[in-house]
């Protein structure tokens, strides 16, 4: 532990960070391009300079290729590090185009960032600038070589970080390029991060483009909830439309990165079909009404059809706020069947995985990254957990053999991301024992749950994939309160009623199903078969939490309200000229909060708020947090 | 002598009496009659256009952020060409105080004031000015300004032939 002093403040370092970072530890920003927190140095911008006044290394250096060392005297106010930092940047500066007001990357850059910190401002230079021709890098990512400072972030990202292939670094001097061959979409999964790691604008969202700026964003932290990995994003709105999505920090699920998936496909939030009012046989009704109509009719079915003739299902996409309160509303409409979505095979694995994981052997991305040896059970990772494949690779990289076990397991997924695999067939021929720190990966879509008891014997640490964002708290609530696989649900014939919570019911399913009401704010099948429809608020426009893949519970905070987006409000593009206070279509309410306000209509007891009892200690999380752990409650319990 | 500057004081004050009964009246007769404000005067903001005719407003959001009364709102899109322009503009004059922060912020000169002074409109609404309303068809204030010529990106211009650019590097060369 190096003590070191730092403009005038005493810093403790820990072994073998740089200057810079022991800088930033005590809040002291020194300008920096090439070096990130995730990929280290590269000693490419010359722009972190700073003076040593005394100890073991004098004068200008740069602080991030520098170790801090004890003794040192650092200086960053130095008149000469200030000019060394000002004549850097403007040299930088020297080929960068006067863009900014057409760059998307305006308000957000780094580079303007820096250029103010650094103190320059007027041009001085009267030569002309360079320039490249651009490439067509596919439809989410725009490329505009014109901005670039050559801090070679991009490419050490794309091809150590991400084992990325098609993309790299071309000519020398004044004429590097970054890009590809030749145009094309670039193949990395986990390409969309170059946005965001582009410390300027050469690399923008184009599915954002010419949208909005920084300063007008509605932003919150979230949680992504295209897998149950449960990575950290912060999405960005504007005029009630989601327009993007960038990575958030959160060293104990994702670090710095997301996959292309969570932040390229499409999330149906802008979809102009979604279910915006309340609908009672397809006519607009409010929502006091519909769900007026909603336990009338239920009320009727359980007449006709006799006692336990409604079922209530919910799914793996919806919150645990809602989750936990699915039995209580199946409860109060005295529902004979509960589901949580999940298929028989899915059911099957996840009470597997639920009984065996405990706080010890299940593992995080953490202990995916620092594993001696991997092995990935009857998984294709890039449909099942995208970001687990860049935690492999950084595993491997360490020299961690990577297994592939099952034929469920193609060795295409790991070629992505350019490592070696070897491929077997049984999770018993893997040498897990001689090895101190092992992960299984395992897939729930395939995999047998007997493997589970296997798994349990070999001390290795588990990572299940279950299905959807919050499968782990589904599975969970659902060996709680006894709740049954869809298929068996739906399939005695003796369920005549339906209440889908956000739920994906295959259209067959419905078929024999006479009467199905829907809460819901995508357009499923379920919504099209329903006679009630009560819209909900989508994960962006509501406060809810999300249990993942390792049982880590992590809070997502309101990004927008609920609303038509301005866009669709007037063919002529102009926002509406008239004063109102709430938009249209913006009475819209969570659906935990539908779900309470359908139980105080069926006249039982409220509850005060979604989390009670023994979920409690879920109410006061943090969304900017690291999360808590709840896995291994049920092996606690029994 | 106290009469006597007694008597200073009074004669000094008709003095200026008469010096204002027998001047030109500074009083103009507005409307009949009307004064012509300097062209820096900040009344009416209208949105102007390159020399090609183009539309200057790139719907950068500067104006929008610097404005302290918050009167801007846009929304910007992708034109033709990669062009980027504002899909709906407005300006709400019955909020705006014609400060000129936004002209001032505006980096390609769309944006400008006019001496244009008479805006009262009956209705209040009328006072929302949208981005037809606020287009005219001249330069305003800097007529031979194009920013698309001097951005180095392309657009107006084959890349690599804008004002001091250098031709496009041929990455594939083996020429230091």
């Amino acid at each position: 532990m190096p003590k070191l002093i730092i403009d005038d403040i005493a810093v403790e370092a820990a072994e073998g960070v740089s200057v810079l970072e022991a800088a930033k530890s005590v809040g002291i920003t020194i300008p920096h391009f090439c070096w990130h927190p995730a990929l280290g140095r590269a000693g490419a911008c010359r722009v972190c300079a700073v003076k040593l006044l005394d100890g073991p290394v004098k004068g200008i250096q740069m602080s991030c290729m520098l170790p801090a060392q004890e003794g040192m005297v650092v200086s960053t106010t130095d008149p000469e590090a200030v000019a060394l930092r000002r004549q850097v940047i403007e040299w930088l500066m020297i080929n960068h185009p006067h863009d900014c007001p057409v760059c998307d990357e305006g308000g957000e850059c780094q580079l303007q960032d820096f250029t103010i910190a650094c103190g320059h401002g007027t041009r001085r230079f009267v030569g002309p600038k360079r320039t490249h021709v651009n490439q067509e890098l596919g439809p989410y990512i725009s490329h505009e070589m014109n901005r670039c400072i050559q801090c070679y972030r991009c490419v050490r990202f794309y091809q150590e970080y991400a084992g990325g292939s098609d993309f790299g670094v071309m000519g020398s001097a004044g004429k590097v390029y970054y890009g590809r061959f030749e145009s094309g979409q670039l193949e990395s999964p986990f390409s969309g991060n170059l946005v965001d790691i582009c410390p300027t604008g050469v690399f923008t969202d184009k599915t954002a483009r010419f949208r909005a700026r920084y300063w007008d964003y509605d932003m919150a932290p979230s949680v992504c909830p295209g897998c149950s990995v449960g990575c950290n994003i912060t999405p960005v709105a504007r005029y009630r439309e989601l327009l993007k999505i960038v990575a958030r920090r959160n060293d104990m699920v994702n670090g710095w990165f997301i996959c292309d998936r969570g932040r390229f496909a499409p999330k149906g939030v802008n979809a102009p079909s979604r279910p915006r009012t309340s609908l009672v046989d397809g006519v607009k009704t409010g929502r006091e009404e519909a769900m007026d109509a909603l336990l009338r009719r239920l009320g009727e079915v359980a007449e006709l059809y006799g006692e336990g003739s409604i079922a209530v299902v919910g799914s793996t996409r919806l919150s645990q706020e809602g989750a936990t309160l699915l039995p209580l509303l199946a409860e109060s409409i005295s529902a004979g069947a509960l589901s949580y979505g999940l298929s028989a095979a899915e059911s099957r694995a996840s009470s597997g995985a639920i009984s065996m994981l405990t706080l010890e052997n299940g593992a995080s991305i953490a202990d995916v990254e620092n594993a001696d040896c991997i092995a990935i059970y009857e998984s294709d990772l890039r449909e099942e957990g995208p970001m687990l494949l860049l935690a492999v690779r950084q595993a491997w990289r360490r020299g961690a053999p990577v297994l592939l076990v099952g034929e469920n397991s193609p060795l295409e997924q790991v070629r992505g991301v350019g490592i070696e695999a070897v491929q077997l067939h049984y999770m018993e021929e893997a040498p897990l024992a001689i090895f101190e720190r092992p992960v299984v990966i395992a897939g729930m879509r395939h995999g047998d749950p007997r493997v589970m008891a296997v798994l349990d014997r070999s001390g290795a640490r588990v990572a299940c994939l279950f299905p959807g964002p919050n499968g782990h708290g589904a599975a969970l609530l659902c060996a709680e309160h006894g709740g049954i696989p869809l298929e068996e649900a739906l399939a005695k014939g003796k369920v005549k009623g339906l209440v889908a919570v956000e739920a994906d019911i295959p259209a067959e399913l419905l078929a024999g199903v006479p009467f199905v009401a829907s809460l819901d704010w995508r357009e499923t099948a379920a919504v099209q078969a329903a006679s009630v429809v009560i819209p909900t608020a989508a994960w962006v426009e509501c406060d809810g939490t999300y249990v993942n893949f390792e049982g880590r519970a992590q809070r997502f905070s309101r990004v927008m309200k609920p609303g038509l987006p301005i866009k669709e409000l007037d063919p002529a593009c102009h926002p509406p000229r008239i004063h109102q206070g709430d938009p249209p279509g913006g009475d819209i309410l969570p659906s935990w909060q539908v779900m309470i306000e359908m139980i105080r209509l069926a006249g039982e007891k409220v509850p005060d708020g979604p989390f009670s009892g023994s979920w409690a200690n879920l109410t006061s999380l943090d969304p900017e947090g690291e999360g808590e752990v709840i896995r291994g409650r049920c092996r606690r319990d029994s | 002598m106290r009469v006597i500057d007694d008597m200073t004081a009074i004669l000094t004050g008709l003095w200026t009496t008469w010096k204002h009964i027998l001047r030109r009246p500074v009083t103009i007769q507005y409307p009949e009659e009307k004064r012509i404000p300097s062209p820096r005067y900040r009344a009416r903001i209208i949105l102007t256009r390159d020399p090609d005719g183009g539309e200057r407003c790139v719907a950068c959001y500067l104006c929008s952020a610097a404005c302290p009364v918050d009167c801007i709102s846009m929304q910007a899109e992708e034109g033709e060409g990669g062009r980027r322009r504002a899909a709906w503009f407005r300006i709400n004059f019955s909020r705006c105080i014609f400060c000129g922060f936004c002209a001032e912020a505006c980096p390609t000169m769309a944006i400008q004031m006019t001496p244009d002074y008479e805006i009262c409109r009956r209705d209040v609404m009328d006072l929302v000015f949208e981005k037809e309303d606020l287009l005219v068809e001249h330069c305003g204030k800097d007529p031979e300004y194009n920013f698309y010529r001097h951005a180095g990106i392309g657009v107006t211009q084959p890349r690599g032939e804008g004002e001091g650019e250098k031709p496009t590097v041929d990455v594939r060369g083996l020429m230091p």
